[in-house]
């Protein structure tokens, strides 16, 4: 696609996921180009097929945080400078502290957290070099209220939380600002495949069901909008209350 | 032809060649600094016509770390060169010292290693200043700028 200068992109890291293709046509709507990342040709795939409709309104790009390559290949091209980022990237690893494997441990916090302050670094850089930008980085209510087995992806999204925030804070001066959304239990991807294996779940949430991936993508848009712009270097969280009030003591 | 590179003139030694080069690379020295001074006037709130190579970029101009932040981002856009902030501000250059000191090095030749885009008497030079507060000017700035052009 040409770009024109009045033309707003908006990268979408770990854009094969069930939240980045709803919230890609919504961008689309708002005359936001979006640029999802993939991972693998079957991700590839699965834009397509799920962005058929927007086909010639949408760029996919192929960005690994475990690959640092991928990376820089990303932010060698000319056409890498974005208006906004939402980040939904989370590989996963559940395993008690105790119990972990060192070399996991190792390789998940490189992907998550310093490849993820590597990615940060460019893309800030790049917004600057326009003076202006939106960041939002998709977290989770784990960060807060994690489940045994979580530690470390609890320690990675706080990690990466610190790290928007302060992008936000050092760089709104320039036009350029953060938000960091923990959403909740959400029917969507991998929250889908917990919430069937656990339904009861749903009961520890006072407004009493799990969030829809249209209502967190709605949210993700009006963060990317001027409106928002005051909510900047904090942390909003969307979890039905989940977080709110002490665990198991909602409904008997 | 008629040559008014400082120093050369007096040089009967160096042909025309030499002192063409000369002005040349004088020439591209100026370049860099009118570059400069337009990218730092964009950034900062500063009168151009006051920047010259001895301008210092902290306390004379008041530059902040979001400033040279956006300095270095507009000099690798520029100059298309890789730009390391660490290096283009020397930012390490009193723990290079503590360092030097440590290993029972000569801190000049030390520093001159790590910072290879700096003379050894603009070293001597900033280790003479630096209890006055950042010693970074303008001229440190093209040193790195020529410096990466040639890598």
């Amino acid at each position: 696609m040409k770009r024109h200068d009045d033309e707003k992109k908006g990268l979408i890291l770990g854009g094969t996921c069930e939240l980045a293709l709803c919230l890609a046509p919504m961008l689309i709507a708002k005359e936001i180009v979006p640029v999802l990342t993939f991972r693998s040709e079957e991700g590839q795939r699965r834009i397509e097929e799920k962005l058929a409709p927007y086909a010639g309104h949408y760029e996919t790009v192929r960005l690994d945080l475990n690959d640092t390559a991928s990376i820089e290949a990303f932010f060698s091209r000319t056409s890498s400078s974005c208006d906004f980022l939402v980040d939904f990237a989370q590989s996963d690893y559940e395993a008690f502290i105790a119990g972990a494997d060192e070399s996991r441990i190792y390789s998940y916090f490189m992907e998550n957290v310093a490849a993820r302050a590597v990615f940060l670094k460019h893309v800030t850089r790049a917004m600057l070099g326009r003076r202006r930008g939106r960041l939002v980085y998709v977290s989770s209510s784990a960060a807060e209220r994690p489940a045994p087995g979580q530690g470390f992806y609890s320690a990675a999204k706080l990690a990466s939380e610190a790290l928007y925030r302060n992008c936000g804070l050092e760089m709104a001066g320039k036009g350029i600002t953060s938000v960091i959304l923990r959403v909740g239990y959400v029917e969507a991807g991998r929250g889908r495949i917990f919430l069937e294996t656990r339904p009861d779940a749903v009961n520890q949430v006072p407004i009493g069901r799990a969030l829809k991936a249209g209502e967190v993508a709605e949210t993700i848009l009006f963060l990317l909008g001027p409106a928002a712009e005051g909510i900047n270097a904090t942390v909003l969280t969307m979890d039905g209350g989940l977080c709110a009030g002490k665990s198991g003591l909602l409904k008997a | 032809m008629a040559c008014n590179g400082p120093g050369l003139a007096d040089k009967p030694q160096y042909g025309i060649k030499e002192k063409n080069i000369h002005l040349f690379e004088r020439k591209a020295y100026m370049d860099i600094i009118d570059t400069l001074r337009e990218l730092i006037t964009d950034i900062m709130d500063v009168e151009g016509e006051t920047i010259t190579e001895e301008t210092y970029l902290v306390r004379d101009l008041g530059a902040e770390s979001i400033d040279l932040l956006e300095l270095s981002v507009s000099i690798n856009h520029a100059f298309q060169i890789t730009v390391k902030d660490d290096e283009l501000y020397l930012r390490n250059f009193r723990l290079y010292i503590v360092e030097a000191e440590r290993l029972g090095k000569e801190p000049v030749s030390y520093l001159a290693e790590r910072f290879p885009f700096l003379a050894t008497g603009r070293i001597a030079e900033i280790l003479a200043d630096l209890e006055v507060g950042p010693a970074i000017k303008i001229k440190d700035l093209v040193s790195y700028i020529v410096y990466r052009q040639e890598d």
